[in-house]
């Protein structure tokens, strides 16, 4: 197993950190570091996978045409991300110089905490009813070749189950799971712990950055804290943060501890810089959450109209406000269409 | 209005009871909101939480998210708060005005008490340790391994949500919708017949067997705690396999 939780790594970092540099590149966002450019391609990943996926799935579209269109996609990302080698470069020397700056009390304890977690969860399970659903949804997708024709409980032919069809998160890593010839309980179980819980907690890092500015000693100490409130929380299936320890895999596990964290980064960075990338990222973002639930459309409009709109009134920038309406369009749009074919 | 406010506090009281964040996440936007000079960072890590808990509790908007989202789920309104943020930045407001060997000690401190306001996630309370990487019960995987690929079958209650994650080529007679029908005494349904006989301690094969047959239930999976009137050969099924805790029988015609 230890060979294809590399694998998956591999392709699920290696990619998302390539395609971040092509994405960071087009939207002349320099200078902003490895692991920014991880989470903005994993959110350009998210994105663009929502916007090929409801269309594929209306249009009762094979899985295995889903999966080589959406490979070529990805793959065009990362392979665009290597022809900017420079910004790569100098992140990589950025990184070597200030490396010994990042070995920080509280560094340290954010890292033995996660990798605590990491091997935790790897060696226990939590069973997980709603699994039944999601999980056989990315089993039938591999298996039958068909993308949500089929009522994944039982595995007979049903209509589209409406209030899920435009947020079916179990397709991407039906998606890893093709790639890489593991069956997809397996990816979701034991792999995607491995990838998403370090994704959660890079989010945190942004936010200490961005929070702290160069005070390494109050980032860690920051990531620490963060990381502890998602080992020690309450509220077993109703809290957000447990969500990352008992059901990483559950695209709404995914929006509250990764999304919903990473849309108050992109609000935190447009206050200070109000460039046209940071927007494309938090509507990239935005987009990106559609994918995980439908949850994700109506939560993230929420609440990244009500930040906005706070910190619009405060900057008395009406531009900001309309931005930040730009930004959450995606969502909008999905839930007209989501109200439309639920009621 | 009694409703709603009704399931806001037992939606709260779920997500905060037992554990004393609720009451630091209070003392963390005041700490901040004195602290901070920022007026945004007071806006974003302050203010917006507390129009969150306004827009959770007040009847207004939270009857209309409970229309969108559903009243079974409106607990989700409490993940916009931004605990994860709020809670570290309040910390750190603190360590910040300590220096060397003092603010190392009261980091500490700090994280054995936002430890012991919370309650443990990863606990055996909760999880149970994984014996395959499936990371389902083994009992399923057992039962799989002697049932064939690509049959249509009837399982127990206690395999049916995992037995599918195994073998996706299975299908299965009744998915979770069919637990709804426990507690009906009557019924003219003869899938609703067939599952509630099939949850009876004493299975009559009178019933079952004729209704899983027109099924096409090629296998049955019972715990092998179940008793049977009537003999399974009168019926066209014979006994197939059996694991440690279940039987599983398959049609006669199976090949």
């Amino acid at each position: 197993m230890r060979l294809e939780i590399l694998l998956t790594a591999a392709i699920f970092f290696g990619g998302t950190f390539l395609s971040g540099y092509a994405l960071r590149h087009a939207l002349k966002l320099k200078k902003e570091g490895i692991i920014f450019s991880i989470v903005s391609g994993a959110m350009l990943w998210w994105a663009v996978l929502e916007l090929i996926l409801v269309p594929m799935t209306m249009a009762l579209a094979s899985f295995h045409s889903l999966f080589y269109l959406y490979s070529a996609l990805t793959a065009a990302m990362t392979v665009a991300g290597c022809f900017f080698r420079r910004d790569i470069l100098e992140d990589m020397k950025e990184l070597k110089r200030t490396a010994r700056e990042y070995m920080t009390p509280g560094y340290v304890i954010a890292v033995l905490l996660i990798c605590y977690q990491l091997y935790f969860i790897h060696h226990h399970m939590y069973l997980e009813w709603d699994d039944t659903y999601y999980v056989n949804l990315a089993n039938e997708a591999v298996h039958s070749d068909k993308i949500y024709w089929i009522y994944p409980e039982t595995g007979a032919i049903a209509d589209f189950d409406k209030r899920y069809v435009l947020s079916l998160w179990p397709i991407f890593y039906a998606w890893l799971s093709r790639i890489t010839g593991v069956l997809p309980t397996v990816m979701a179980h034991t792999i995607l712990p491995w990838l998403l819980i370090p994704l959660a907690y890079m989010v945190y890092v942004l936010i200490g950055k961005e929070l702290f500015g160069e005070d390494r000693q109050m980032q860690g100490m920051f990531l620490s804290f963060a990381v502890l409130l998602h080992l020690f929380m309450s509220g077993e299936h109703t809290s957000g943060l447990t969500f990352l320890s008992i059901t990483p895999w559950v695209g709404k596990g995914v929006l509250a501890a990764i999304l919903l964290p990473l849309l108050f980064y992109w609000i935190l960075r447009s206050i200070r810089d109000s460039s046209f990338g940071c927007w494309m990222l938090l509507g990239t973002t935005c987009l990106g959450g559609c994918l995980l639930s439908s949850m994700g459309i109506m939560l993230t409009p929420l609440f990244v109209g009500t930040a906005v709109f706070l910190a619009g009134i405060r900057k008395k920038s009406f531009q900001f406000l309309l931005c930040g309406a730009a930004a959450c369009l995606p969502c909008i749009l999905l839930g007209v269409f989501y109200i439309y074919l639920t009621h | 209005m009694e409703e709603f406010f009704k399931i806001a506090k037992s939606d709260f009281s779920q997500t905060f009871g037992g554990a004393f964040l609720f009451p630091v996440l209070l003392i963390s936007i005041i700490w901040i909101f004195r602290q901070e000079k920022d007026w945004m960072k007071k806006i974003l890590l302050c203010i917006l939480p507390l129009v969150f808990l306004f827009l959770y509790w007040c009847p207004l908007t939270g009857l209309l998210f409970m229309k969108l989202l559903g009243e079974n789920v409106y607990w989700r309104i409490l993940w916009l708060l931004p605990m994860a943020v709020t809670v570290p930045y309040a910390c750190c407001l603190l360590l910040k005005k300590l220096y060397g060997i003092k603010r190392q000690c009261v980091f500490l401190a700090l994280l054995a008490a936002v430890a012991l306001s919370g309650k443990a996630v990863l606990s055996e309370e909760w999880f149970e340790p994984s014996l395959n990487a499936y990371k389902i019960p083994q009992n399923v995987i057992d039962v799989c391994e002697v049932l064939p690929s690509h049959i249509h079958a009837m399982v127990s209650n206690r395999l049916m949500p995992y037995i599918r994650m195994y073998d996706p080529t299975i299908t299965l007679e009744y998915g979770r919708n069919s637990l709804g029908y426990n507690g009906i005494t009557e019924t003219e349904s003869l899938e609703q017949i067939l599952y509630l006989e099939a949850q009876k301690s004493e299975i009559d094969l009178s019933v079952l067997a004729p209704l899983a047959k027109e099924a096409g239930c090629a296998f049955l999976v019972f715990s092998n705690n179940r008793t049977y009137i009537g003999d399974w050969a009168d019926y066209g099924y014979r006994e197939y396999g059996n694991t440690d805790e279940f039987v599983i029988f398959a049609d006669e015609d199976y090949e």
